[in-house]
């Protein structure tokens, strides 16, 4: 833009302008008093300063770059000159040409005006944009790439970087969840019984410190139960079953379903209703009206029943006791508890002659608590074989 | 009244037990979680003799422990981890509820566990014990190795399971423990001696079961928990014992051998190798490869107190078990598709025998039906179309009987299309008098050694017709030459009475007598009978009283298995009758 020439605004002082004043009068005086310009200042080197021969040059300078891509003078040999060795023989172009022909039918397609003109003509190429290839913080981040980069050869890891790491999903802890479980179908099994116990200590100081595992309890060694574990099968549950030991089985089951209905029809039995007890209208009706609509006689007679319970059911009014009255409530008293140690007395002596009954009838009740210890043990232990009762709720 | 009374419930049996909620409340734990401590700890309710007394009065129905074992339950360290799991379901659902996944994952890895190794140790002190509950844990665990692997219960226990039931199956067949198998409607019975112990187990029939709704699999579950535990460490002492490696490895030849192409085709690869051990076709790993050693034979240890007698009868049964664990020793087996490949293969393996199948049907196959050294294919269809000559093909029961009879059976019975002989129950033991299915009295024919009677009956059996007639002809021969010999002696007796009567003498002469040739055995036989007899009359009235009774009771017995046994021939000879009229 600097090398464009600003049109003169001033006709007069652009050149070949004809003055009024004629050219053999003014010419001395005009050439002579032309002012005086210091070419070094910067106001006049846009106004008086002539770069036509500069613009002429550069503008060549262009030209060329822009037609051949690069200076004249600058270029080889080789690129600007070639010998000419003649024309190659006609029948290799022509079969060349041919080939082309025939891709091409009929005129050759040449490429689009469009976009011939949309092309790059100059063969220099676009300049750079500065302004892409700027940072205007680049040093503040080169500085912090390098102090990151001496932080990270230390060893010192960076917050955020460290965050992240520890979000990362830890896989060993639950490998060992889940080999340590018990159900574990690859789980390692050792000789249990073979082990010795650690007796490190004295089994004194063991106590003493708490560390003594603790003694099972005898009676939990026991079975809770006399059956065996695993009970086979009577011979007639087999899959191909002798005739007798398969009517056998039935039987035994049949019995079963048998004691089990006769209980249902032991209880349908005591909840049976007679059907002819059941209440019907009439009886209903004859219930609530009994006594209501009834003959006059009966209505009498009632009504005297009712007058004499009345009259029995009067207060009795208390008179307070005499001295007589009390004297022989007390004589009386003393005479009942004189009869009866008299009669405790005649008794005990009588036992002696009752001996013989009493003897039988001690013997009686020994007989009775023993026959009902025996029941009990013998109920205890056929307990033992029954499965065990559960409480209210299992 | 000064001084301290006594004050009714404060002392006796009313302080050794406590309720089921008030030890649950001591130990700080949910009843579900109370309920599993129990079952792992092995600890029941009490009950008591005087409920009243204990019971405080009332008659309520409540559940009693004994209050010595509670205390010893607060001694566990299991509660702690009970508490502990209880806190992670807690912080599990909160986190769930936030859907904080981060947290969630955390937690899921941290998971509380425990283990139950040292209540085994304190349960079962030495290895006797254990193999004495070992029946309940095989049960189960079979049980749990059947079911399929929907999530109802942890499919790790039911993997577990299963890897436990084969590697008992192996040792069992390693060492030829089976004794006794009785297929039932329930399942299969097996009865194996380990170390002088009889274990009982019942395995169900392997199809898919319809599991009942009404059965509580989390108790189910904690029993199982524990008895894989248990039946893990019996298991690896079992298999020191034999000195085989533990966990089990196949022999290396043999997985050659087993090695096919196209392995992916039954199980992934995680599973191939404990789907190969459950094939039971090969033979384990020893943890130090000896060559076969001939059987040392074994010191004779005279048993203190023991007469020569003894000691020779052990030492009969001792060979008799030996040869019995060798039932199957040098016969080949194949089994076709429809038999249950796991029972048979099992039991055949152990005792002694080669068993193979069709190798689309399972893993492990080790040589195909072309083989010719087959000796015994068992098939179960009522007809097969190719036939090969030198083998047998027979109904699966065959093998079943002839372990039960500790015999190799004869085979006719067995063949395609004929009517089986029933199963009969091994594990009942019949005494004098009792009912003895007439089978079960051939087979103990064939054990003794009689075969012809058998083959007699045989014979009866194939020609009918002709036999049957020709029988009845020989019957009516026979009851005419007896009613003959009777009318005879009859005639005789009445001529020399009338001779008598009329006076003359009889027309005896005298011979020279025969020697009678006198039985001592049967001399003596007499001689105890008639003391028998006497001691009886001898008796007093109260004990003669009682041994009436006595024989009465014996005397039942014989009479019902007398009734039996008629009734058994009526039904045999309706049957018969029945075919004939078939026939015809």
């Amino acid at each position: 833009m600097a090398a464009t020439r600003r049109l003169k605004r001033v006709a007069s002082s652009q050149p070949g302008f004809l003055h009024f004043k004629s050219f053999s009068d003014s010419t001395e005086s005009v050439s002579s008093r032309r002012k005086r310009v210091n070419k070094n200042k910067k106001k006049n080197w846009n106004k008086h300063i002539d770069v036509n021969d500069v613009d002429e040059f550069l503008e060549d300078i262009r030209h060329q770059e822009r037609t051949t891509g690069g200076l004249l003078s600058e270029k080889s040999d080789d690129t600007l000159f070639f010998v000419d060795v003649g024309q190659p023989e006609k029948p290799e172009s022509k079969a060349a040409e041919s080939e082309e022909g025939k891709k091409r039918k009929g005129k050759t397609s040449q490429p689009l005006r469009i976009d011939l003109i949309l092309q790059h003509d100059s063969l220099i190429p676009p300049p750079k944009d500065v302004l892409a290839y700027q940072q205007p913080n680049a040093k503040k981040l080169r500085r912090i790439a390098q102090k990151a980069e001496q932080l990270a050869r230390k060893g010192v890891v960076p917050r955020r970087q460290k965050r992240l790491l520890n979000m990362r999903p830890v896989d060993r802890v639950a490998k060992k969840a889940m080999t340590e479980a018990n159900n574990n179908p690859d789980r390692e099994f050792y000789d249990i019984w073979g082990q010795k116990s650690k007796d490190s200590a004295d089994p004194w100081y063991l106590q003493q410190t708490g560390k003594k595992p603790v003694k099972r309890p005898e009676k939990m060694n026991d079975k809770p139960s006399v059956i065996p574990a695993v009970e086979v099968i009577a011979p007639g549950g087999s899959y191909n079953p002798d005739f007798f030991s398969h009517q056998a089985l039935l039987q035994e089951a049949h019995e079963v379903e048998v004691k089990k209905q006769k209980e249902e029809d032991k209880v349908e039995r005591q909840l049976a209703v007679n059907k002819e007890d059941t209440a019907t209208k009439e009886t209903i009706l004859r219930e609530e009206v009994q006594g209501l609509v009834e003959e006059d006689n009966e209505d009498d007679e009632k009504a005297n029943e009712e007058e004499e319970d009345v009259a029995v059911g009067g207060i009795a009014l208390s008179q307070k006791k005499t001295e007589r009255q009390r004297k022989k409530e007390k004589t009386e008293k003393m005479k009942e508890q004189q009869r009866a140690s008299d009669k405790r007395q005649t008794d005990l002596q009588q036992q002696l002659f009752q001996l013989r009954s009493i003897k039988a009838s001690l013997k009686q009740q020994d007989q009775k608590t023993q026959s009902r210890q025996t029941q009990r043990k013998a109920k205890q232990e056929a307990q033992k074989s029954q499965p065990r009762r559960l409480g209210r709720l299992k | 009244m000064g001084g301290l009374q006594k004050k009714k419930f404060e002392r006796g049996s009313a302080t050794n037990y406590i309720t089921r909620n008030r030890a649950r409340k001591k130990l700080m734990l949910s009843l579900p979680d109370f309920r599993r401590l129990c079952i792992l700890k092995g600890i029941y309710p009490h009950e008591p003799k005087h409920k009243k007394k204990v019971n405080k009065g009332s008659t309520a129905p409540r559940t009693f422990y004994l209050l010595k074992d509670i205390r010893f339950l607060l001694h566990e360290p299991i509660v702690g981890k009970f508490r502990e799991y209880k806190i992670f379901v807690r912080k599990l659902k909160k986190a769930y509820g936030k859907t904080e996944w981060s947290a969630v994952e955390r937690l899921k890895g941290n998971k509380p566990t425990y283990k139950l190794d040292h209540i085994i140790k304190e349960r079962y002190p030495s290895f006797i014990d254990a193999l004495r509950d070992i029946d309940d844990a095989l049960c189960m665990c079979f049980l749990f190795s059947t079911f399929a692997r929907t999530g109802k219960c942890h499919v790790q226990t039911i993997q577990l399971c299963k890897r436990l039931t084969v590697e008992w199956m192996n040792y069992v067949v390693a060492a030829r423990a089976l004794t006794k198998v009785f297929l039932s409607i329930k399942g299969i019975y097996y009865q194996a001696e380990v170390m002088g112990q009889l274990i009982t187990w019942l395995v169900p029939y392997q199809f898919s079961h319809d599991h009942p709704t009404d059965v509580d699999y989390r108790v189910m579950a904690t029993f199982t928990e524990f008895y894989t535990t248990l039946l893990g460490f019996v298991n690896f002492r079992l298999y020191h014992s034999l000195n085989l490696l533990y966990p089990p490895k196949l022999d290396s030849k043999a997985e050659l051998e087993l090695k096919e192409e196209n392995e992916d085709d039954y199980a992934m690869n995680s599973e191939c190798y404990i789907e190969k051990l459950s094939a039971l076709s090969a033979t384990l790993a020893r943890v130090v490869s000896t060559a076969e050693e001939e059987e040392a034979q074994l010191d004779q240890f005279p048993v203190e107190g023991e007469d020569m007698e003894r000691m020779e009868a052990r030492e009969q049964e001792q060979r008799k078990q030996e040869v019995q664990k060798k039932l199957f020793e040098g016969l080949k087996f194949y089994l076709n598709r429809e038999v249950p490949r796991e029972s048979l293969a099992f039991v055949i393996r152990g005792f002694g025998g080669e068993v193979s199948w069709d190798k689309s049907a399972y893993i492990g196959s080790t040589y195909e039906v072309t083989d010719e050294t087959i000796t015994h294919q068992i098939v179960d269809r009522p007809n097969i179309d190719k036939q090969y000559i030198n083998r047998y093909y027979i109904q699966p029961q065959w093998v079943y009987d002839c372990i039960n009879s500790k015999i190799r059976l004869p085979v006719e019975d067995y063949f395609l299309g004929v009517t089986l002989p029933p199963h009969l129950s091994p594990f009942v033991e019949e005494k004098d008098g009792d009912y003895v299915p007439p089978e079960k009295m051939k087979i103990m024919a064939l054990q003794r050694g009689e075969k012809p009677a058998q083959n007699q009956e045989d014979e009866e059996e194939e020609d009918e017709e002709e036999e049957e007639e020709e029988e009845d002809e020989e019957e009516e021969e026979d009851d005419n030459e007896e009613e003959e010999e009777e009318e005879a002696e009859e005639k005789n007796l009445k001529k020399m009475e009338d001779q008598r009567s009329q006076g003359k003498s009889l027309q005896v002469k005298v011979t020279p007598g025969k020697l009678k040739v006198e039985n001592p055995a049967r001399l003596e036989q007499e001689e105890k009978a008639e003391e028998k007899r006497l001691a009886i009359m001898m008796m007093k009235k109260k004990e003669k009283y009682l041994y009436d009774k006595i024989m009465f009771g014996k005397k039942r017995k014989v009479r019902e298995a007398n009734k039996l046994a008629a009734k058994r021939k009526a039904f045999d000879d309706s049957e018969k009758a029945k075919k004939k009229k078939a026939r015809k």
